[in-house]
């Protein structure tokens, strides 16, 4: 009954929280960070490596594609569970799922800009006598950007959503605050991670936006002749 | 929690000794059970996603009416964090008395549903031939059979496909409600964690990654079956 009535009175938000307890707040928006980029920088150079060999060999696309996509539809809460035999309630535990979520989605778009590359273009490149490596990265790359910067944006929004569900393991930042509060039925520190890892998402999504304009200022002139 | 209670399971049990041990599976707290409650929710979401945004995503693209940002729309559904809107929703669901269970974890799951069935509903009908659906016009169709007999006939396909990806989601993410008050399929790897247990945290994450499996599965028997006669002869006629 003293729980039903707590569960009544107490408010979704106190303001003071934020004063008394900042450093858990800060605390925990730094591990929830952390963990988001270690998944995708792993997620990142994983991807580069699969797309690599699904450009040079093709008929490996289909089993690439088909493996990324796999890993997808595993539930996240069993591919944390999985892996805690091996690694304990340890970072790698929350990383490893969370770089694996993050294949398809950065798979599908470093190939599909690469695959976006006129052959006239990749022509010209070689009739100008550059080699594959110098035609790659100063040709092809550049083309693909617009794809690889919106397949990682992507990636990193759902990573920071994601990142919350590993407060299952002890992990997660922000998740463990939701799941603090929780326990303790007390709504304030759920609320705050709720809504700090949906504006951190957002935050994250601007920021790699704008920094993509910035290093494709062709791709925004060619949208404004059109 | 009585069959746990009843019969602890020491830290080292075997994963398949429990999976395989019938009384793992009846009674109140269950396997069976728990199959049973994840069942039914995810169906109820599937159910309203599907019925209201078929209709609604057909009707706009018949009509042409609303320019709808397919990209944005690709984006979202990949980055609702579903585990922040249920936890942001469990504070409000409890003020209001509507307890734990199922508002919460219904409305985050149903966000979860609604992208894919909207986006591939509302590209399917959108792509096909404006040939076929002139012809269909030009042979006195009405408007309502344009819409059913021609374009819904034709998009079929697709719209099953984003039927298949939502449930799969809504299945793989069902599991979180156990850390949210609630119970379901993913409440014997919470117990697990809960209790140390590594062998009932793999039990469960078999579980939940293998009904995910057969949602895959099932779905895609379905969509073999419920193709349209005409689709299907079609398909197997053209060299497309």
């Amino acid at each position: 009954m003293a729980g039903l009535l707590a569960q009544a009175t107490n408010p979704i938000i106190r303001w003071e929280y934020f004063i008394d307890e900042w450093d858990q707040i800060q605390r925990a928006l730094i591990e929830h960070l952390e963990l988001t980029v270690y998944a995708v920088i792993l997620g990142f150079v994983l991807s580069v490596g699969l797309s690599a060999v699904a450009l040079r060999y093709r008929w490996s696309a289909g089993p690439i594609n088909g493996f990324t996509a796999f890993l997808y539809t595993i539930p996240s809460v069993a591919l944390f569970a999985i892996l805690v035999p091996y690694f304990g309630l340890s970072r790698i535990t929350a990383v490893v799922p969370l770089a694996a979520y993050t294949l398809l989605i950065l798979v599908t778009n470093f190939v599909a800009g690469f695959n976006s590359v006129s052959p006239e273009v990749r022509e010209a490149a070689a009739g100008m006598g550059m080699t594959p490596a110098r035609r790659v990265l100063h040709v092809e790359l550049p083309l693909a950007m617009p794809y690889i910067i919106a397949g990682l944006r992507i990636a990193v929004v759902s990573t920071v959503g994601l990142v919350t569900v590993a407060a299952i393991i002890g992990q997660g930042g922000l998740g463990r605050l939701i799941l603090d509060g929780l326990r303790r039925t007390f709504w304030t520190p759920m609320t705050i991670g709720s809504l700090l890892s949906i504006l951190l998402a957002l935050a994250l999504d601007g920021i790699i936006l704008v920094a993509g304009r910035w290093a494709t200022p062709w791709a925004q002139r060619q949208k404004s002749v059109l | 929690m009585t069959v746990l209670a009843q019969a602890p399971v020491p830290r080292d049990v075997g994963v398949f000794e429990w999976l395989f041990d019938p009384q793992s599976w009846t009674g109140s707290d269950g396997i069976l059970a728990s199959l049973a409650d994840t069942v039914v929710l995810c169906a109820i979401v599937m159910v309203v996603a599907t019925v209201t945004m078929v209709p609604l995503a057909s009707w706009l693209a018949h009509t042409r009416r609303g320019e709808v940002s397919v990209s944005w729309l690709v984006t979202l559904s990949r980055a609702i964090p579903t585990f922040a809107v249920a936890g942001l929703l469990v504070p409000i669901s409890l003020r209001n008395g509507w307890g734990f269970e199922p508002w919460p974890i219904f409305i985050a799951l149903l966000l979860l549903a609604l992208p894919p069935i909207f986006l591939n509903t509302y590209t399917a009908i959108k792509q096909v031939d404006p040939g076929v659906v002139d012809a269909a016009r030009a042979m006195g169709y009405s408007e309502t059979n344009v819409l059913f007999r021609v374009e819904l006939a034709l998009a079929t396909s697709v719209i099953l496909d984003g039927v298949r990806v939502a449930a799969v989601t809504v299945v793989a993410t069902e599991p979180i409600r156990a850390f949210l008050g609630g119970d379901g399929l993913g409440r014997y790897v919470r117990d697990g964690l809960g209790q140390n247990n590594d062998g009932l945290v793999v039990a469960g994450a078999i579980l939940v990654a293998g009904l995910a499996g057969l949602t895959a599965l099932s779905f895609r028997s379905i969509e073999s079956v419920a193709l349209p006669d005409g689709v299907r002869r079609l398909a197997t006629t053209s060299t497309r």
